[in-house]
């Protein structure tokens, strides 16, 4: 056993952790890294099989991860367990809270999607009068996202408005299939832009902190990592008060151990970073820490069926897909709700869901095989608006398998959320039908919170100590040598996914921690 | 003395040679150690998998949740959304009633009621309308009771009207259930049939190696295994 003091405990190993490691040890900073949950390997977990040779005949299996929509028995194994480590909610209130603590976190399994805020979103405030401003723009992250979209190769267009800024992108110059054209017509008249979709190719298929950040570090030397190491709180020095540390506990045997270090990074995810300074009692000078948690409206939307396409004629009309970034308060202002929302849209090759049709049996059938390939989908992402009341607390009542006191979220949509998707839905059936697509469902009601996987806030970062966690460094404001540079530390948030913002945050926070390290500043 | 000394010559020929070749089976890694053997020892990536079959094939389950009238009806709107067509077999055939037996007596309070409720509420209309059982309706009179129910809809977001959210969420349930069954994986799907959902399946990434779970420590097999007929299953006192 050692007693050795690490120059940085990074506690995640997903993709704000794994960026951490990569530019600190770059920098010749030695780092712990701490994953909560095991090491994946497909070749030794994974088989390919049929849904008729599992036990519930591919259905998630009740009782443990009843709030992961995502789930279903295939994936089952892979997230975190309700009853291993439990979180509480309002009966009324329900929250999708979908973890994942193989060693990589949630960087193995997202969908890609890559996009910058604009400054509509870090300086919302300026713009509608609502919230905070971030206390960085996006020219500070700029270049932060360059170096990002070319580490994990983000494909797209240079054709974004305003609202999403271009990046350092794979040309994608493939032709809009008609189907697609028919709805960029469409949506012309309204001024409702599309472009294409831009999404991270990563190497051999994937994307994630394992294969694009994590491979660096290692390389370097200077990467310590271990795995199944739950950590139980951070510990601080007696004298400085400064954090110097965590307690954890070995996940397979139990056994309580301790590491030191001089600076602590958080990047656990989102609730997780949170849910550990809570425990931790840390970092909360401010009242702050837990509040303003928000996330995206998913869940509605639109599928319709372009007539052309179907008896089997789609070869040639269908395919593709595309991004309508937000369009609503941009140069207008709605009176039904701030912010807004965006489209994903894809013209769809194979068979439709059942759901798609009133009917049942023989006529089902026939109706299945009719409208094959013609489907064309909407989906809304709409920016939830970050309130002091949505918020995360420690449940003195519950523990996890560890005895580690539980996570109680208390969060809900407002009206601003219900009538931001209304909207979505109304603007989706009347571009569908105005493209001469054929309306076959729709849902104007969103997902349970947490459901879109882009929980962030809590920690949120700003200029005031008094009304922030973070500064703009993703450093604490009480404690100099505590980093945050998950999701957490997001101000407010947006129509994006958060995933570029993440890991340009992240670089950003941890060059300039190195820098102050190698200063003798920290 | 000659003599003497070429029998032993030939004596100790031979039993070097013994010698020898006990020593090379000694040091032959695919043979066992001497015994006793450590018991832990012996399976190697060479050792034969044993071909096994799915319980759902052979055996039968015992109803758990739903009473005997709530099932009689689950079956016969099993049999109507989802019956045999173009050689597929339908719902009845995929044993479907009996596995969402086992699905629903296992899932939340909420979806069990769902399910009760929606059975309950089709028997008492059944009876109210035509005075039989629905599980003896034909075809026209239970179109006659589900049509009025049908709804489009998608994402997670299944009706919430009630009776729509029964009719809907089983009908989605009876179809993924008997589509994933073995019996329709054994048929192969022609257009657009729907094909039973093949994918990567995670294996637990590290089991409950000490059994501490509470959640699995009282759980009882659902599936038993029937004896072939007239022989009886041996029973071990212990």
């Amino acid at each position: 056993m050692r007693n050795e003091v690490h120059d940085v405990l990074i506690i995640g190993s997903g993709h704000a952790g794994g960026m951490a490691a990569k530019i600190l040890t770059e920098a010749g900073i030695r780092c712990l890294m701490l994953n909560a949950g095991p090491v994946v390997d497909i070749a030794r977990d994974a088989e390919r099989l049929p849904a008729s040779d599992l036990p519930y005949r591919g259905f998630r299996p009740p009782g443990h991860i009843d709030h992961v929509f995502q789930s279903n028995e295939f994936n089952a194994n892979v997230w975190v367990d309700e009853q291993e480590v439990p979180y509480t909610f309002e009966p009324n209130q329900p929250y999708n809270w979908v973890r994942v603590r193989l060693f990589g976190g949630r960087s193995l399994f997202w969908s890609r999607q890559s996009f910058r805020l604009s400054d509509y979103e870090f300086k919302c405030r300026s713009h509608d009068g609502f919230g905070e401003d971030w206390p960085i723009g996006h020219a500070d992250l700029a270049p932060y996202y360059s170096r990002v979209e070319r580490i994990f190769r983000v494909a797209g267009a240079m054709d974004g408005p305003a609202q999403m800024p271009d990046g350092a992108f794979i040309l994608d110059d493939d032709p809009w299939t008609p189907s697609m054209q028919r709805f960029i017509n469409a949506a012309k008249p309204l001024n409702i832009p599309v472009c294409k979709q831009r999404r991270a190719m990563g190497v051999d298929g994937l994307a994630s902190s394992v294969n694009l950040l994590l491979p660096d570090a290692e390389r370097t030397g200077n990467l310590t990592s271990i795995a199944n190491a739950v950590v139980r709180e951070i510990t601080v020095d007696k004298n400085t008060g400064l954090p110097n540390g965590c307690n954890f506990v070995d996940r397979i045997s139990r056994r309580e151990m301790s590491v030191k270090a001089r600076v602590v990074v958080l990047a656990a995810g989102t609730l997780e970073s949170t849910r550990l300074l809570l425990n931790s009692g840390l970092a909360n000078s401010s009242g702050v820490l837990g509040r303003y948690l928000t996330d995206q409206i998913y869940g509605a939307g639109v599928v319709a069926s372009v007539p052309e396409a179907r008896g089997r004629k789609g070869a040639g009309i269908m395919g593709g897909g595309a991004i309508v970034p937000r369009f609503r308060n941009i140069d207008t202002k709605s009176d039904k709700f701030l912010r807004g929302y965006a489209f994903n849209v894809s013209s769809m090759v194979g068979g439709l869901s059942a759901r798609n049709f009133a009917a049942y049996g023989a006529e089902l059938e026939k109706k299945l095989e009719e409208y094959y390939g013609s489907g064309f989908q909407m989906t809304i992402m709409g920016e939830v608006l970050g309130r002091y009341e949505n918020h995360v607390r420690i449940d003195k009542d519950k523990v996890d398998a560890w005895g580690i006191p539980v996570l109680h979220v208390d969060t809900k949509y407002t009206d601003n959320e219900y009538n931001m998707a209304k909207d979505a839905v109304e603007v989706g059936v009347e571009l569908c039908e105005s493209a001469g697509f054929e309306v076959l469902s729709k849902n104007p009601i969103p997902n349970p919170p947490g459901y879109s996987i882009h929980e962030i806030g809590t920690c949120r970062m700003g200029d005031d100590p008094k009304k922030s966690v973070l500064n703009k460094w993703n450093q604490s404001h009480d404690h100099k040598n505590l980093f945050v540079v998950d999701g957490a530390s997001f101000t407010s948030g947006g129509w994006q996914n958060p995933t570029m913002t993440i890991l340009s945050l992240s670089m950003r926070a941890s060059e300039h921690l190195a820098s102050e390290m190698n200063k003798g500043d920290l | 003395m000659r003599r003497r000394e070429f029998v032993r010559a030939l004596v100790s020929f031979f039993v070097a040679g013994k010698a020898a070749s006990a020593q090379q089976r000694m040091n032959d890694p695919t043979l066992p150690p001497p015994a006793p053997v450590p018991w832990t020892l012996g399976l190697n990536t060479r050792t034969p998998i044993p071909a096994t079959g799915l319980a759902d094939e052979i055996a039968t389950a015992e109803l758990r949740f739903f009473t005997p009238l709530q099932m009689s009806t689950l079956t016969r709107l099993s049999d109507v959304l989802l019956p045999p067509l173009n050689g597929k077999p339908g719902a009845a055939q995929a044993q479907t009633p009996m596995f969402l037996d086992f699905l629903i007596g296992s899932s939340s309070e909420q979806r069990q009621k769902v399910y009760t409720g929606g059975l309950d509420w089709l028997e008492a209309t059944a009876q109210a309308k035509y005075k039989t059982a629905f599980a003896q309706l034909d075809d026209t009179q239970a179109g006659e009771v589900i049509k009025p129910w049908l709804r489009t809809w998608m994402s997670d977001n299944p009706p919430t009207e009630a009776h729509a959210d029964f009719i809907n969420i089983a009908h989605d349930d009876i179809r993924s259930a008997t589509v994933n069954s073995k019996a329709w994986h054994d048929v192969p799907s022609i257009g657009a049939e729907p094909h039973t959902e093949s994918g990567i399946y995670w294996l637990p990434i590290e089991p409950d190696v000490y059994g501490e779970n509470p959640a699995y420590a009282h759980t009882q097999p659902h599936v038993q295994a029937m004896p072939k007929g007239g022989q009886k299953m041996p029973v071990y006192s212990r």
